[in-house]
């Protein structure tokens, strides 16, 4: 017996060899606000997944009231008083305040009651101490509206259990305090809420209790009187010592190749401001919603800067497109393999050439597809992509081995500016190794080259300098040698206790 | 205070009205070049034909809100026309009743096999009926055997049906066909606004991915769709056959432009969500009304009607689109006003 109201014990969750999850329990009681925290990867998504029923557990148990439950999907989990609302929030544009509350109700009848449901959406909205027309279309709404239509739609469904997953992520300060009265309704009425954020001072200022994820693995639950800030990052971050990657010497010479300057771009990251030298690796640091790939996107030209400078070997450049960003000579290995940089159903030597198409063509115009195969090949020799031959179509490789596609596409290129974003990844071990010995070699023969990784250990081991991100703005800059995960850590989660913001 | 009817009301109210604007605009457009423009018969010959048109474009609409399209109803319309004539020639003495049943019937049958490929075998909706446009017209071709229905055979009150009228005011008849037409339009649109189901084809459109979290099951809702609009295009095809009555394989081609052209100058949106089936009479009426019109305008040949049919789909979706877009950026303008307000309240008591 436990007086918990959802129970999950020795969760286990493995997406093909991958452990997501391993062996976590977590019991959540009603009428309480329990933070859970942990790194990029941790395993915080996949927990939410798991209790909305949106995946199944490799192994364990979940149970509602101490009765074994199986959560067959979202609707399953609704009917049981499970909801979760978003940092992106699941609105339809096209209705009302009320009908978005009300959508899913299918108890109410098969005809609308449309002044009753206006009504019903009153009072709830009113419950939760907000003020927001019911009868005007979504689309219209803020961001923290359009949360609160979610919550509403929750609260309508008589949750018991209400996960909210990074809630405060685009929500202004004002938003925040509105968030945090409206979690603390809920707790007050019985609810048990699961709050999910990386900023920890909102933890620390509204959770009872505190779960600490790190690796798929459980760290610590505690109330929130024995924890401080400093201790959940500890936690957090702490890695068996075998993860760390060896440093090695940096090769950066005095010669800056790409100058950025007060770069902005509206609503995404504001005033970024750094250097990378030929020869050098500058790692972008930071956790999911710092806006680091817009910062780099910016750069490749797929987003252009509202305003800013960037400079390439001293002199200003203005990249409107990527076309002119790879003739400047920029690459940029993006994070999506999938979306962004790999054709998958295309062969290995289709996607090599793919992005220098123009350097295998013959004098007739035509594509010379024996040297594109001798370029393939030399690469998958330099790079030990594994595959039976080149012909091999790219989705039927592993995550390492594709990375390693994309890196030759990109490397053929031969760009004096290469922009990796989170290069490792999904991949395995060893394969990330192998990536980082390519970094190091690209650095060793005067590449610049910009690291984005939300992979502390990663950063620590290959950046010369770190510069740390949080949502859209600069926080600081690091000397490689002289950071250490807890420093970085905090400036990411805007603990300025030890750096001045730069 | 402008910007506040721009929160309050939705554009596709505006749009409504926008259109009837259009309409009345395109009536003294015609009426000032073609003599004799303003007679009953002309409203007579545009009620009878937005007949079959008005309730092919409910179906579509309902079709096209879920975020999908329907390709094959001209087909359909043509099966059950010749189906329907068929059975009808061999047995006279069928009720009235069961043959519209019958009509309806094969529709939806036609519409499941849609509904089935593209719901839970989740193949893009324009790839599915694209196929089906074709196989449901070769079913017709080799179901006719060569053959044509012909109003001899068909007995006598399918062909009084057309010309048959509700009531008349001096020489403008209201047609039973019309007349049943905007019933089913209405219907419909009641439908879709107070039943929590006619509420789903809205929400599925709207965000695919939000129904599928807020617990809705889109797969069926996706389904009925393609079954509805292929029960209501069945519909069309006995009006089609009580229209015509001689029906040969080419019944109801081109249907599924015309259609997809109602709907969307009828202010729904393609890409799923809003609009109303009312949208779509007023699109059909517009659509017939310009086609009608066009065949007596001697300065326009008979080959540019589908050319302005295609200028009118393409104008419609560009408006649309534009109107969006604006209408997008003027809301997040307010948007960032507001939040930049609410950031310097937090400064100021901070």
């Amino acid at each position: 017996m436990s007086d918990a109201i959802l129970e999950l014990l020795g969760i286990s969750k493995f997406f093909a060899m991958t452990a997501a999850l391993s062996d976590v329990s977590i019991a959540l009681r009603p009428g309480e606000i329990h933070g859970i925290v942990g790194e990029n990867g941790a395993g915080k998504s996949t927990l939410i997944k798991i209790m909305t029923g949106v995946h199944q557990p490799t192994s364990g148990q979940i149970r509602i009231d101490d009765v074994p439950v199986q959560l067959k999907g979202t609707r399953d989990a609704q009917e049981r008083g499970i909801a979760a609302i978003y940092q992106e929030p699941m609105v339809f544009p096209d209705l009302d305040v009320a009908e978005n509350i009300f959508i899913s109700h299918n108890k109410l009848g098969e005809v609308v009651r449309w002044r009753e449901m206006y009504a019903e959406a009153d009072r709830l909205i009113a419950r939760l101490g907000v003020s927001l027309e019911v009868d005007r279309a979504a689309s219209g709404l803020t961001l923290a509206g359009q949360q609160t239509v979610e919550i509403a739609r929750a609260l309508a469904l008589d949750v018991k259990v209400l996960i909210m997953d990074e809630p405060t992520a685009s929500l202004s300060a004002h938003e925040v305090d509105q968030l945090l009265r409206i979690a603390r309704a809920l707790k007050a009425e019985g609810v048990a809420v699961v709050y999910i954020s990386h900023r920890l001072e909102e933890v620390v200022e509204i959770a009872d209790r505190v779960t600490v994820l790190r690796d798929g693995q459980h760290v610590s639950t505690r109330d929130i009187g024995d924890v401080t800030t400093e201790r959940m990052i500890a936690e957090m971050v702490g890695r068996d010592a075998g993860e760390f990657f060896a440093r090695e010497k940096s090769h950066a010479t005095d010669k800056v190749a790409l100058s950025i300057e007060g770069l902005t771009v509206d609503g995404a990251f504001a005033d970024v401001t750094f250097d990378v030298h030929a020869g050098e690796v500058v790692c972008l640091a930071g956790l999911v919603g710092a806006r680091r790939t817009d910062v780099a996107l910016s750069i490749f030209g797929v987003v252009p800067a509202e305003s800013g400078t960037i400079a390439i070997n001293g002199k200003a450049v203005a990249i409107t497109n990527p076309k002119q960003a790879m003739e400047l000579g920029i690459a940029y290995v993006s994070e999506d393999r999938r979306k962004l940089g790999l054709a998958m159903p295309m062969s290995i030597v289709a996607n090599t050439t793919l992005a220098t198409l123009e350097q295998f063509l013959s004098r007739s115009g035509l594509v010379n597809r024996r040297r594109e195969r001798d370029v393939a090949e030399s690469f998958r020799r330099r790079l030990n992509i594994r595959t039976p031959n080149v012909n091999t179509s790219v989705g039927t490789l592993s995550g390492g081995n594709q990375q390693k596609v994309m890196l030759s596409k990109w490397l053929n290129a031969e760009p004096s500016i290469m922009i990796f974003d989170e290069p490792t990844r999904g991949i395995d071990v060893g394969a990330k190794a192998e990536v980082h010995e390519i970094i190091h070699e690209l650095a060793a023969s005067g590449v610049a080259v910009l690291v984005i990784s939300s992979d502390l250990p990663e950063v620590l081991s290959l950046a010369d300098r770190i510069i740390v991100m949080r949502e859209g703005r600069q926080m600081g800059i690091y000397d490689g040698a002289e950071a250490t995960q807890e420093n970085v850590m905090q400036l990411a989660t805007g603990q300025e206790l030890t750096a001045e913001p730069a | 205070m402008a910007a506040a009817v721009l929160d309050r009301f939705s554009p596709q109210a505006l749009r409504v009205l926008a259109l009837f604007v259009v309409l009345v605009l395109i009536v003294l457009f015609f009426g000032s070049q073609i003599d004799n423009y303003y007679s009953a018969r002309l409203f007579n010959r545009v009620s009878t034909s937005v007949a079959i048109m008005a309730i092919l474009a409910t179906g579509q609409a309902l079709v096209v809100l879920t975020r999908n399209i329907d390709l094959s109803v001209g087909s359909i319309v043509g099966f059950t026309a010749f189906a329907v004539g068929d059975v009808l020639s061999t047995y006279p003495g069928l009720h009235p009743l069961l043959a519209v049943a019958l009509a309806v019937a094969i529709g939806a049958g036609f519409g499941a096999f849609n509904g089935v490929l593209v719901a839970y075998a989740r193949i893009p909706a324009i790839i599915v009926t694209l196929g089906t446009l074709a196989l449901f017209r070769s079913l017709l071709v080799e179901y006719s055997d060569a053959k044509s229905i012909i109003t001899a055979n068909l007995p006598e009150w399918i062909l009084q049906l057309p010309r048959a009228n509700i009531v008349s005011f001096g020489d403008l008849d209201i047609r039973i066909t019309f007349f049943a037409a905007v019933i089913v339009v209405i219907t419909v649109h009641l439908a879709l606004t107070w039943l929590r189901t006619g509420r789903k084809f809205y929400a599925v459109g709207s965000n695919p991915e939000a129904a599928v979290m807020a617990g809705i099951n889109s797969t069926r809702i996706v389904f009925l769709a393609f079954v509805l609009c292929g029960a209501f295009a069945g519909l069309a095809g006995f009006f089609f056959l009580a229209r015509f009555g001689n029906i040969t394989v080419v019944a109801g081609l081109g249907f599924e432009l015309k259609s997809v052209a109602a709907v969307v100058v009828g202010g729904i949106n393609i890409f799923g969500g809003s609009g109303t089936v009312l949208g779509a009479l007023l699109g059909a009426i517009l659509v017939d009304l310009i086609d009608t019109s066009l065949v007596r305008w001697p300065l326009v040949s008979e080959f540019w009607r589908e050319a302005v049919l295609g200028f009118l789909i393409l104008g419609a979706v560009a408006i649309d689109a534009v109107l969006m877009r604006r209408l997008l950026a003027l809301r997040h303008a307010r948007m960032k006003d507001r939040r930049d307000k609410s950031v310097a309240q937090d400064g100021a008591t901070a």
